[in-house]
């Protein structure tokens, strides 16, 4: 007895194409194909139709087609530039209002004798965090825009009558 | 077998990317017959085969979007449905029933049917459907890899080269595969017909 050659293998294995599904499977395929595209959508989550149906529409946008090298370079620099042009248009009042926050306080200090002189009659000096009073929207007047008024509780030297006894 | 035209499927996939489901249902009208020879081959079951091809076709509709045309759309879902099927069967427990009942009525009119039942030859010494049983029998003891190759050469009759793109193996693999396959079924089959009631 001959041994089956490569060829009648060959031969005995096309015959299989004729092994065919049930008469009306094909037919109904498409059909089956539908109702399980339709049930697996009833299943999903919400936030994932969401998300596929973003995804199309940055498909058909071409989004990435058009994220390429020089694209991203562009919309890289436009962004340094929106930011640095907000960051040096900063309006001037933040640096006031840190100006004004800086506590001030007068106070006559008691320097050495070799720091008196007279022009320099009264001197500022800051004396700490214990002593420092800060000046409050509280403590301001109601005349904002009045011209500070300086007033002197000693009488000046010229007026003092030169000799008691 | 023909391969068919590939100009024709772009402009079904570009309708699916557009979002025209209708043309999605086209392509799998035209490539369900030829997938199912496929799938049925390597799992020798009708139900696996159609859970299966439903998982194909849908798995297919779901990435078409990323489907950029570098392959023909023929050779893209034959690898998606080659991978699905390996990627089952290494799941599965070995459970197949084949035999020539299945067959369809036209087998009667095929010529390498005709010349392997009239004229004498070591077929026709042995009875052809008990012969094509074994056959089926010799295939679901060949690997899976090697079924898969076994499949798209001789029932398919696909080229060399589409089976190495669809694989993502090399030519010479195919061919190796193919010529061990080959003489492993010779092994099954000349055993059953030295000893037929094993």
């Amino acid at each position: 007895m001959d041994p089956l050659n490569e060829e009648q293998i060959g031969k005995l294995l096309r015959l299989k194409k004729y092994e065919q599904p049930p008469p009306g499977y094909f037919d109904n395929f498409l059909h089956e194909f539908h109702r399980r595209q339709r049930d697996e959508l009833l299943k999903e989550p919400i936030w994932r139709i969401a998300l596929q149906r973003v995804q199309d529409f940055l498909f058909r946008l071409n989004i990435p087609g058009l994220a390429s090298y020089p694209a991203a370079v562009t919309a890289l620099l436009i962004c340094a530039a929106v930011i640095s042009l907000k960051v040096y248009q900063t309006p001037e009042t933040v640096k006031v209002a840190a100006q004004n926050s800086v506590p001030v306080v007068a106070t006559t200090t008691s320097l050495p004798a070799a720091q008196w002189s007279l022009s320099n009659p009264v001197t500022t000096r800051d004396l700490g965090p214990s002593l420092v009073r800060t000046v409050k929207d509280s403590s301001k007047t109601h005349r904002v825009a009045a011209p500070p008024r300086y007033v002197l509780d000693s009488t000046p030297v010229s007026y003092e009558p030169a000799f008691r006894f | 077998m023909e391969q068919p035209r590939s100009d024709e499927d772009q402009q079904l996939v570009a309708r699916t990317q557009a979002g025209e489901a209708a043309a999605f249902d086209q392509l799998v009208v035209k490539y369900t017959p030829r997938l199912y020879g496929l799938v049925y081959n390597m799992t020798s079951n009708h139900e696996d085969t159609n859970d299966l091809l439903q998982d194909v076709f849908s798995k297919a509709y779901k990435s078409i979007g990323g489907f950029r045309g570098k392959s023909s759309f023929y050779t893209w879902i034959h690898s998606i449905a080659v991978n699905m099927t390996l990627n089952f069967l290494k799941k599965r427990s070995r459970r197949f029933h084949l035999s020539l009942d299945d067959m369809d009525a036209s087998v009667q009119n095929d010529k390498e049917f005709l010349e392997l039942t009239a004229t004498s030859s070591p077929v026709r010494e042995a009875d052809l459907s008990e012969l094509q049983r074994r056959l089926n029998t010799a295939m679901m003891k060949l690997s899976d890899e090697h079924r898969a190759v076994v499949t798209m050469f001789h029932i398919q009759g696909m080229p060399h080269a589409e089976i190495s793109k669809i694989l993502k193996v090399s030519e010479g693999t195919v061919r190796s595969r193919l010529f061990y396959a080959n003489r492993q079924l010779q092994n099954y089959l000349d055993e059953f017909r030295k000893n037929p009631v094993s």
